[in-house]
């Protein structure tokens, strides 16, 4: 692919731009405004960089024109259950992401989970994300996390959120124009290997990806992140390049996961990766720990690194908006 | 007819048998069944090669805060979701070299050689 460029937000702030014809008559500027904190924005718009502050960003979505059609929120890894001291209490941090959601400005109109609702797979803690969920009054689409399907590949999870789903659990639908898929690749894990997808769901994606136009923008959802993010510690999907292969022809792409508990984006030609905080605890930056298990920051800064990402959809300016809030 | 140094040779032998079998179990930890403890610490095996006894029993203690599923590649065994401080114990009764991994975070290998 031409013109790759990477860009990890960090809390200086680095934007890197990347001017990329994607052959597709598409050349624009993404914006990205790297958190300080408290949050970040990136706008895809048309396939350009740009940056602007966050709070002007925001005001430029309400503009009068009413462009912004379809909003929803991702949140990911509530990890219903854990008790260790980097979160004695991720009821009360789900709660706190739940409350979140409920003072956006711009109500969404649904929720994306990307996995690892449970700790340990039991119905109690599926019951619990469950009840706390309600309160948002939202239709929350989930694909399971590794931590979801411990014990029974999976049966109690599709049984819960798969009845209409294919295979392990994996969907699509439309929304507002706007074409979703939800993957599985936390099933069927290979010694030694990273997360995995399998011939049949990639068969799958090819398939109900023939039935979407090119124009249509594509979100893609999944648990590990479906690009290598630090393959050392199995954050990345063996078979992730050949699904993204599949959408190489769509004008635009937002892949979403969850997984390494840290706000992480890149952009390579059309397609947007991005990974959303946890609502239950963080995780160390890449290779900046021994291991990638959970860590624990002082008590009054647990908050300022968990939190939810807030996506807009503006149809008018082709643009797919991702704003990254924690939960101080 | 049983010659005298055929019946001595037959006494001895079976003394030497005997004593091979008798023999004090310190000197014998080649062949003794074992219990082994492998911590399961920091997304790590350790050891992460073990070599035992064939009826030796291996012991898993999950020390980290998430959970480990200890699995053999080969379907041999597998426990469920181990939660930090949780155990799980397989006996090899047959010699081979059985690798495993944890199900849940592949990148996690180790080996068990049963002799």
């Amino acid at each position: 692919m031409r013109d790759v460029k990477q860009f990890i937000s960090t809390a200086s702030g680095t934007i890197q731009q990347d001017h990329n014809h994607d052959g597709i008559d598409r050349r624009g500027f993404l914006k990205c405004m790297a958190w300080a904190g408290s949050g970040a924005l990136c706008v895809v718009e048309a396939g350009v960089l740009k940056s602007t502050a966050l709070g002007a960003q925001l005001g430029s979505m309400k503009n009068p024109g009413g462009s912004k059609k379809l909003s929803f929120v991702q949140i990911s890894d509530s990890h219903m259950g854990f008790n260790k001291p980097a979160n004695p209490d991720v009821v009360a941090t789900l709660k706190a992401a739940v409350n979140k959601i409920n003072a956006l400005p711009d109500p969404p109109d649904f929720i994306l989970h990307t996995g690892d609702i449970t700790h340990l797979s039991t119905p109690e803690q599926f019951d619990t994300v469950e009840q706390i969920l309600k309160s948002t009054n939202k239709e929350v689409f989930f694909v399971p996390g590794e931590h979801d399907v411990l014990n029974d590949d999976g049966a109690m999870f599709r049984e819960r959120y798969g009845r209409n789903a294919k295979g392990a659990g994996w969907y699509s639908f439309n929304q507002n124009g706007v074409h979703f898929i939800g993957l599985v690749n936390v099933m069927n894990l290979k010694a030694g290997g990273l997360g995995n997808l399998g011939s049949e769901q990639l068969k799958w994606l090819e398939d109900d990806l023939g039935a979407v136009k090119h124009s249509t923008p594509v979100v893609v959802f999944a648990h590990i992140p479906l690009w290598t993010v630090y393959p050392q510690w199995g954050w990345g999907t063996d078979d992730g390049a050949l699904a993204l292969s599949h959408l190489k022809k769509f004008g635009s792409v937002t892949v979403l996961n969850g997984h390494i508990h840290q706000t992480m984006q890149k952009v390579e030609g059309n397609v947007t990766f991005h990974t959303a905080c946890s609502t239950a605890f963080p995780q160390p930056s890449p290779g900046q720990a021994e291991g990638p298990g959970p860590m624990k920051v002082p008590s009054d800064q647990l908050r300022k690194v968990l939190g939810i990402t807030d996506i807009n959809y503006l149809a008018r300016r082709r643009a797919l908006a991702l704003v990254d809030s924690s939960l101080a | 007819m049983l010659r005298p140094h055929s019946l001595l040779a037959t006494i001895l032998g079976l003394a030497l048998i005997l004593a091979v079998v008798l023999r004090p179990s310190g000197a014998s930890s080649q062949t003794a069944t074992q219990a082994i403890e492998i911590k399961v610490d920091n997304f790590t095996f350790s050891p992460a090669v073990v070599t035992v006894a064939e009826n030796s029993t291996i012991t898993w203690t999950n020390k980290d805060d998430v959970p480990h599923v200890i699995a053999s590649t080969d379907g041999a065994f597998r426990s469920k979701g181990l939660d930090t401080d949780d155990h799980y114990s397989f006996k090899f009764t047959r010699p081979g070299t059985y690798s495993y991994y944890c199900s849940i975070h592949p990148k996690m290998t180790g080996k068990i050689i049963v002799q």
